[in-house]
């Protein structure tokens, strides 16, 4: 049992194993913190393997997913600890009429092996909808995709009822999916238009930071 | 017979199905089951040849893409059930139906058959920029298409605005747009004196109202006509969609299903998108009463499926169902390259030919991955169309298929991530009289000629 293990186990998808050697570490003293910084590597390398499609994507959400059974066994430990809070609160959703899910559950993916806390609402979400959600949520970040034409008009009309409620320096607004584009982002007033998953957890802590 | 198979008896088991959490889906039923399928019937991609002339895999793949149906089959997203058919109900579903339709009206009528792998019968030639574009280009760019001679359908562009008010999904402005849409259709096609041409319509309408609304035998899109009916990527439907099903079914018309499996993504590499490929017809066969199927498989990151990757499982998968069905389908090109470059032609050129080599028909051409308005031709489109006459006719195998798309792969392969955009319809064709400028004509000649020296033997 060590921790090159829990990293083999995450690096294969093997949620179990991942979950078994993750609370076997935590109880033997190893520091949850260095865990965690191992298991983001590994994703990390993950990530970039799947961005080159030198694994495909049942590969890395298997591999997600096993990332997320251990941090599950780490959470309790690291807020002991005062650390471990995640970098952001990210609600993340398709917009309305619009039934396409893949692109915006590899970012969710993505976003959470980075770290990020992330609520997701679905596809064919109403603007309000993302609105009150993020409110509920505590959200830093509303990421809207939209793979239709006729469907990005939901993403600047989430942008123009946050402005007419006075809300819209509360968010960050992200937009993604195939037809947009950085100028659609820049025209609807968004603060970041997300060009592919692979780049979303570094665009996004770029972006809070600003 | 005229499809739709069994309709009711399917379509009720969207409430009786199976009950399946959608978040368990993909993961635990479908993703498994293919890389079993996949393993089980020896399926290998080989990059070096992305052609192959490989009878016994072929078959294979029918084989494994109709285990996946029958295995996985048809997730409703809206009553998280599983539309499944037995292999009897397969077997008579695939006896039933027909190999040809009589589509179009009047003079304009076409018979579309079945096409067999290396067959001399050219394919049929369904016109497709793909794009959304402005709408005051919209009535140009479809008499650009409908004035082309080797046109057997149509499929506008998308509409992005009417009456100069961006049109927004499942809104009264859908159904204004796809209102202005046909009628301006209708309109091309009786001023270029092709007035009964068949038309895959309306590309505007992401809505099922939209749809329903332009069903019109006087004014609208008639029961010659067809639409497009999607499915979920991967393997998933939601009552929308099924909503078309049934409407093009009780109206009458022609129906085709629209399927996008990912080469990067549910289905994993190019042996999983060959597989899918065939279930997706089958599903369009026996779910949606499709007459004909319309596949677009495009890679994660690009978009595109012009190359070697996404060309193996278009050449496996045409070849899988031409020699074990009867079925209809067509291969939709996504070109990385946009107008008026030759990339996009070379592109076109080695998509069309491994498509009509192998089985499939025509359905051309998503330039610029049909990301960007206004940037796809009717030019591309009629390259594809010339290939696809010119290997038919001279009878290519795919032996000599293979080597010349090697040669073109060659040619812009490296140069998919980073693909020149090229230029918009208006700069690259005389908007008024809808025909393409000098400069981008002999862009088009010279690719052709090039491909000709490669040994497409074009007629003219």
């Amino acid at each position: 049992m060590s921790l090159q293990d829990l990293c083999k186990a995450v690096e294969t998808g093997d949620q179990d194993k991942g979950k078994q050697l993750a609370q076997q570490l935590v109880e033997g003293g190893t520091d949850p913190l260095e865990i965690i910084d191992a298991l983001t590597k590994v994703m990390d390398e993950i990530g970039e393997k799947f961005a080159r499609l030198e694994i495909f994507l049942p590969e890395m959400m298997m591999s997600g997913e096993a990332m997320s059974k251990a941090v599950e066994i780490l959470s309790p430990h690291l807020k002991k600890g005062g650390a471990g809070e995640p970098k952001g609160k990210v609600v993340l959703g398709t917009v309305k009429g619009d039934l396409h899910e893949i692109g915006k559950n590899i970012v969710k993916l993505m976003l959470q092996a980075g770290l990020f806390s992330v609520k997701d609402i679905g596809v064919d979400a109403d603007p309000i909808t993302f609105i009150k959600e993020a409110e509920a949520f505590g959200a830093d970040i509303i990421g809207a995709s939209s793979l239709m034409t006729t469907t990005m008009p939901h993403q600047k009309e989430m942008i123009d009822i946050l402005t007419d409620e006075g809300k819209r320096d509360g968010y960050k607004i992200v937009i993604g999916g195939a037809p947009t584009t950085v100028e659609w982002a820049e025209e609807i007033g968004a603060d970041l238009y997300a060009p592919d998953a692979g780049s979303a957890p570094r665009l996004f802590s770029e972006l809070l930071k600003k | 017979m005229s499809n739709p198979y069994r309709l009711w008896e399917i379509q009720g088991r969207s409430n009786t199905g199976p009950f399946c959490d959608e978040d368990d889906f993909l993961p635990k039923i479908f993703s498994p089951k293919l890389r079993e399928i996949i393993k089980k019937y020896e399926i290998k991609y080989d990059p070096k040849t992305p052609v192959p002339a490989d009878d016994k895999m072929a078959d294979r793949i029918w084989q494994a893409g109709r285990e996946l149906f029958r295995e996985v089959g048809l997730y409703n997203t809206d009553t998280h059930r599983i539309i499944k058919l037995s292999d009897e109900e397969i077997s008579e579903a695939l006896y039933a139906t027909s190999d040809r339709y009589w589509v179009g009206a009047g003079k304009d009528a076409v018979l579309w058959k079945h096409r067999s792998v290396e067959d001399r019968e050219p394919p049929f030639c369904i016109y497709s920029p793909d794009c959304t574009c402005s709408e005051e280009l919209f009535y140009s760019y479809c008499l650009s298409f409908l004035k082309e001679p080797l046109l057997d359908g149509f499929c506008a562009p998308i509409l992005e605005e009417s009456m100069g008010q961006l049109i927004r999904s499942a809104s009264p402005f859908e159904i204004n747009g796809c209102t202005e849409h046909i009628y301006k259709m209708r309109l091309a096609a009786k001023q270029v004196g092709r007035p009964g041409t068949f038309f895959v319509a309306v590309g505007t309408a992401e809505h099922d109202a939209g749809q329903i609304a332009v069903s019109n035998n006087e004014w609208g899109v008639r029961t010659t006509d067809s639409r497009i009916i999607g499915t979920l990527t991967e393997f998933k439907t939601a009552d929308t969609l099924l909503n078309r099903a049934v409407h093009c079914a009780q109206y009458g018309c022609y129906a085709g299903n629209l399927t996008g499996p990912i080469y990067g993504g549910w289905c994993g590499g190019s042996e999983g998108v060959a597989v899918a490929l065939v279930a997706y017809s089958l599903n369009g066969l026996c779910i949606y009463g499709a007459q004909f199927n319309q596949h677009f498989p495009f890679h994660l990151n690009w978009g595109s499926n012009t190359t070697r990757e996404l060309l193996w499982p278009i050449a496996m998968a045409g070849q899988a169902m031409a020699r074990n069905s009867k079925l209809l389908y067509t291969s939709n090109g996504f070109a990385n390259a946009g107008p008026m470059t030759e990339m996009l032609f070379y592109e076109t050129a080695c998509h069309a030919m491994v498509s009509v080599v192998t089985g499939w028909h025509l359905w051309e051409m998503a330039s610029t991955r049909n990301k960007f308005r206004n940037r796809a031709t009717a030019l591309e489109a009629r390259l594809a169309a010339e290939v696809g006459h010119a290997v038919a006719r001279q009878g290519m195998t795919r032996a000599q298929a293979n080597e010349i798309a090697l040669k073109l792969l060659a040619k812009y392969e490296d140069h998919a991530a980073d693909a020149p955009k090229g230029s918009e319809y208006q700069e690259c064709y005389d908007v008024a009289k809808a025909n393409p400028t000098q400069e981008h004509y002999d862009m088009y000649r010279k690719v052709k000629d090039e491909v000709a020296k490669l040994g497409v033997e074009f007629p003219y």
